[in-house]
């Protein structure tokens, strides 16, 4: 990816308290004797045309940007993705293209599962030992802003 | 005749003895010359009186009637010899060239002396070489330099870089980093500390999205071979849990992640730290080594010794000369062995330190893209099949194909290694992953040009998913952190076996099909590295993981062989202080900047200091900065056990405050302060480094968005309270914090910029519009200034005696813009010496309180500051002192907490701040 500002990494701090307090019941922690570490969420070959979208950049530059990816840049379609905290920002960046275009833009959403690794350090290196890595899954979004075919 | 040619008369004449001038019409008659021969021709009787006659240029009528011979010859005599000298002697201009007429004199002439024409070339070739030999009296004593072509010369050549890399080492790649870099000699060695290109920008992009390479060869690398408890407990005295994990962590110690430390002098934590260490456990052997990689050669230096003493060892060798290279003359490649490694064993514990010290050639590759470039450039060796099994080889890797579990191993390393290819990202690895491997010669598959190096996921998809993600999740397996880079023997035969480029040019060209890759490769080319995995950005909630990359380790002699071929996959380079630039995203201390308390950090700090005064006595003092009046007390260093000091009295001040009354407090304010100036000196300032303390100031300083924007999501917090601010400050008053700030406006902070306090009126400010850019400090008023002028009025009446009661006199209201303080007793006393060397724009030596100096109160300095093009604003890294800050934070409403203020020393405008403290 070209970009250093991914969509994975300012949402999950958000989202990650919320499975790391209530959904993992299987691994017994203690908030004292580990660390926890988040790893970036893996990433895979970008596009001209695909928009990853975050919590980070504000939200009227990543609409422009958009905006001129489909209009200056001359793509007939765009895939806007959202991860975790992003996904409500991608949703809503979608529809506000939409909406002015007056219409001409269609949506398609995809939802997916991405997996995400955490790192578990141990406080207290010599007691605990092995330091821990673990999955979670949060929810992404992937939506196709794209002009219909003429026929 | 005009009054130039009257001149120039006279100049020509000059040298003309005066008794035998004769006027110009003589010439018409013969007869005024006066040879004696001639004499005795009748009408050439007028000669015999001297000098033209008065009458019409006639000649007397009547002859002489006789002529006293005596009398005649001596005159005669006489005028020969006044002709002879005049003959002799050059008149006017002494140049040859001035005897030739203005048409014939060409400007070659003087250098070609063939230009001229013949009967004046010994003249000129006598006068160009004394001349020659009076301009040149210096060149001479030189020796005769040989031709260029002698010089360059392979055999000369290298003698010629013996030579100048006696003083300050030399890396394997130093040519050519030298063709493309500022260099710089620091710590022993001669290192690019920039390139000559504009590429600040672009490395940065490199480092974030593609790849930055360093050679970081330089570190000094020390290997410890003992058994595992005895080492384990020697080490466990340099180190303390309370800072992370120690050198028994279970994963580092298995040998499958690399560890990081900051080693103390033994059993004094946490006072006296060395510096800070990475080091790798070598996996599976019943021989466990540690290589503790130290940064820079001055912790090695301190090190050593302290090992020593902790190990109860002796040196072998007689002393730390010992590793410094003899200096013979290598002709062979560039692998001369400047350190002989040296070792020492301790009698009681049996511990063995190796110092490998340019042993290992480190390279340092920065950005998600590292591991497709170490990927495209090395391929896992090939094994040989071809070879006659029985048959013993004099080098290493026949050796091991014969040994069926060795190659396993290298199946499995290689297998893995595969699997690496398939992952887009290096930040998607287990931090501090370690990999040994045996690779091919990465010169076989140079490429013709430069390319660039892109991830090949659709290789990924080929490569088991399911190995992909226990890679990721897990790391590389125990047994695949083995590499043959650990045995010595194994190093030295392969640097020793090491083909030469010429060599292997020639093998290229007598391929088939030119340009076709060579195969079989050469046996000679296989290589055993190890690759580490760095850790990218750990600290912080943005920019996770920024900055990975890996680490390369090879055989030494082996550099330049790796390093081109890297290159050529289109990385970029860069030099120290991107290595500055890359520790400060990553929010890592860098070692010698960002540790005041280690011995090398002082150093640091002293050169630093004395750098900026030269630069800063170089300007004429009209044109320097005025720190005084900027109200900026030591604009080129910290004095950081000062700051820590006074905070440390206001701190009790306040205790004593809410405890005791006015009065008796006033008594003992002056009787701490005596205590405090007399006794303090032992016990120095440090740095907080436990991490449970850290991690509790961090929660206390609000952490939010590098801008301020958000606020963090932080654990539990006990809320901060006087006595919480007490009870912390029990442990940790002498104690600095380095924290990062990041401007909430505009501007650009630089190194030694103020972090100070920001008064409940400026907070308002900043509560009433974002957009005010903060307060301004009142311009200070330089007191010194007359006394600098007034000096050196003294020096050229030399009445200094005079003038000193004055400057006294005039000491006593000068610190009247700060308070009372210790130092302010100590001030005129040394006020009579310390004019002597009072430098314009600078405080002198004994500073006054410099907490309370200016309007603000200041709570610690900047050590490095610039424009952060991953944050996107003004982002400082600097130390702060923990009384003080607490102070703040409970004097600070809740909503502005973590607000302070930044001032440059060379600006009066203050900037608004939020501190954040990573851990």
């Amino acid at each position: 990816m070209t970009e250093p500002r991914n969509p994975g990494m300012s949402s999950i701090p958000q989202a990650a308290p919320v499975h790391t307090d209530s959904t993992s019941p299987a691994v017994e922690m203690d908030p004292v004797e580990y660390t926890l570490r988040k790893r970036l969420p893996r990433k895979l070959p970008k596009r001209r045309n695909d928009v990853y979208v975050n919590m980070k950049t504000d939200f009227r530059a990543q609409l422009a940007r958009c905006q001129k990816l489909l209009e200056g840049g001359g793509h007939r379609e765009i895939c806007v993705h959202g991860l975790g905290l992003a996904i409500n920002r991608a949703i809503n960046i979608a529809l506000q293209l939409q909406a002015s275009s007056q219409g001409v833009l269609q949506l398609a959403a995809n939802t997916s599962t991405v997996e995400l690794v955490d790192d578990l350090e141990p406080e207290d290196p010599d007691e605990a030992g092995e330091p821990m890595t673990r999955t979670r899954n949060n929810s992404a979004i992937h939506i196709k802003v794209f002009y219909p075919d003429p026929q | 005749m005009s009054a130039a040619k009257v001149k120039m008369r006279g100049k020509k004449m000059r040298n003309q003895p005066v008794s035998v001038q004769y006027p110009s019409s003589s010439a018409q008659n013969g007869g005024d010359t006066p040879n004696p021969e001639r004499t005795k021709n009748p009408h050439q009787r007028g000669g015999w009186v001297r000098g033209h006659q008065k009458d019409g240029g006639g000649y007397t009528k009547e002859m002489p009637k006789h002529i006293t011979a005596g009398s005649f010859a001596s005159a005669r005599a006489a005028e020969v010899q006044a002709m002879l000298t005049a003959v002799t002697k050059t008149t006017g201009s002494c140049h040859v060239y001035g005897a030739l007429p203005k048409h014939m004199r060409r400007r070659s002439m003087s250098h070609n002396t063939k230009r001229l024409p013949r009967r004046l070339r010994d003249v000129a070739n006598r006068m160009r070489e004394k001349s020659l030999q009076a301009g040149s009296k210096k060149k001479k004593e030189q020796p005769k330099s040989k031709s260029r072509k002698a010089r360059r010369r392979h055999g000369n050549l290298l003698l010629e870089f013996n030579r100048r890399q006696r003083k300050n080492m030399w890396l394997e790649t130093h040519i050519w980093h030298a063709k493309r870099f500022h260099m710089v000699k620091k710590w022993g060695y001669c290192l690019g500390d920039r390139p000559t290109y504009k590429c600040y920008r672009a490395c940065y992009r490199a480092m974030s999205s593609h790849c930055l390479l360093q050679d970081l060869s330089y570190y000094c690398c020390i290997e410890l071979q003992g058994e595992e408890d005895k080492l384990l407990a020697c080490l466990s005295l340099l180190t303390s849990k309370e800072t992370g994990p120690t050198f028994a962590a279970a994963l580092s110690l298995s040998g499958r992640r690399q560890g990081s430390v900051v080693l103390y002098r033994a059993g004094q934590y946490p006072s006296q730290p060395l510096g800070p260490v990475t080091f790798l456990w070598r996996p599976l052997v019943p021989v466990v080594i540690p290589a503790g990689v130290v940064l820079t050669p001055e912790p090695e230096s301190e090190k050593t010794p302290e090992a020593q003493q902790v190990t109860g060892t002796k040196r072998k060798h007689s002393g730390k000369d010992a590793s410094v290279p003899p200096a013979k003359k290598i002709l062979g490649d560039g692998t001369r062995s400047p350190t002989t490694a040296v070792t020492w064993k301790s009698s009681s514990t049996g511990i063995v330190i190796n110092d490998l010290t340019l042993e290992l050639v480190r390279y340092r590759l920065i950005g998600p893209q590292s591991h497709s470039v170490l990927a495209e450039t090395l391929e896992a060796a090939t094994d040989c099949h071809e070879i006659d099994k029985s048959q013993s080889s004099p080098l290493w890797w026949p050796e091991h194909c014969k040994d069926e579990n060795k190659m396993n191993l290298h199946q499995q390393q290689a297998d893995v290694y595969h699997i690496l290819k398939g992952i887009y990202s290096t930040g998607e690895l287990p931090p501090g992953t370690v990999l040994g491997l045996t690779v091919d010669d990465p010169r076989v598959t140079l490429p013709t040009k430069k390319v660039k190096a892109l991830p090949c996921v659709k290789q990924a998809q080929e490569v088991d998913e399911e190995k992909r993600k226990e890679l990721m999740l897990q790391g590389v397996p125990e047994h695949c952190c083995q590499s043959y880079l650990w045995e010595q023997s194994v190093r030295d035969n392969v640097t020793d076996n090491k083909i030469s480029e010429q060599q292997l040019n020639r093998m290229k060209s007598e391929v088939l099909v030119p340009g076709s890759r060579l195969s079989p490769i050469p046996l000679q080319g296989r290589v055993p590295i190890l690759l580490v995995h760095q850790p990218g950005k750990q600290v912080g909630h943005e920019m996770s993981s920024w900055g990975a990359g890996w680490d390369l380790l090879l055989p030494k002699g082996w550099g330049m062989a790796f390093w081109v071929p890297l290159v050529y996959r289109g990385v970029r380079i860069g030099g120290l202080n991107m290595t500055l630039k890359h520790s400060q995203n990553k929010g890592v201390s860098h070692f010698p900047h960002d540790y005041p308390d280690c011995p090398a950090g002082v150093r640091f700090q002293e050169e630093q200091e004395s750098e900026l005064l030269d630069k800063f006595k170089r300007r004429p003092p009209a044109k320097r900065t005025n720190y005084i009046k900027h109200g900026c007390l030591a604009p080129f260093r910290c004095p950081w056990q000062q700051l820590a000091e006074e905070w440390e009295l206001i701190t009790r001040e306040a205790e004593s405050q809410t405890t005791t009354e006015a009065d008796t407090v006033m008594e003992e304010k002056m009787t701490s302060r005596r205590d405090i100036t007399v006794t303090k000196p032992q016990s120095h300032v440090t740095v907080l480094r436990n991490r449970k303390s850290l991690r509790l100031l961090s929660g206390w300083c609000k952490p939010t968005t590098s801008k301020g924007q958000r606020r963090c999501r932080v654990g539990e917090v006990p809320p901060l309270d006087r006595s919480a601010a007490t009870s912390f400050l029990a442990t940790h008053v002498m104690s600095l914090v380095w924290v990062r700030l990041s401007l909430l406006s505009k501007g650009k902070p630089e190194f030694h910029a103020m972090v100070c306090v920001p008064t409940a009126e400026d907070l308002q400010l900043l509560k009433k519009g974002s957009s005010s850019t903060g307060p301004q400090e009142p311009p200070h008023k330089d007191h010194f200034k007359s006394r600098i002028k007034r000096k050196k009025k003294g020096n050229k009446k030399t009445s200094t005696p005079a003038l000193l009661p004055k400057t006294d006199s005039n000491e006593s209201d000068l610190p009247s813009t700060s308070e009372p303080n210790p130092t302010t007793s100590k001030d005129p006393k040394s006020s009579s010496q310390s004019t002597s060397d009072l430098i314009f724009g600078l405080w002198p030596d004994p500073l006054p309180s410099v907490t309370s100096h200016c309007s603000r109160v200041t709570l610690g300095w900047v050590t490095q500051g610039d424009f952060s093009l991953s944050a996107g604003c003004g982002e400082a890294l600097g130390f702060v002192s923990v009384a003080g800050l607490l102070n703040t934070f409970v004097n600070q409403p809740m909503e502005h907490r973590g607000t302070l203020l930044l001032r440059n020393p060379t600006s009066l405008h203050y900037r608004f701040a939020k501190i954040n403290i990573e851990v």
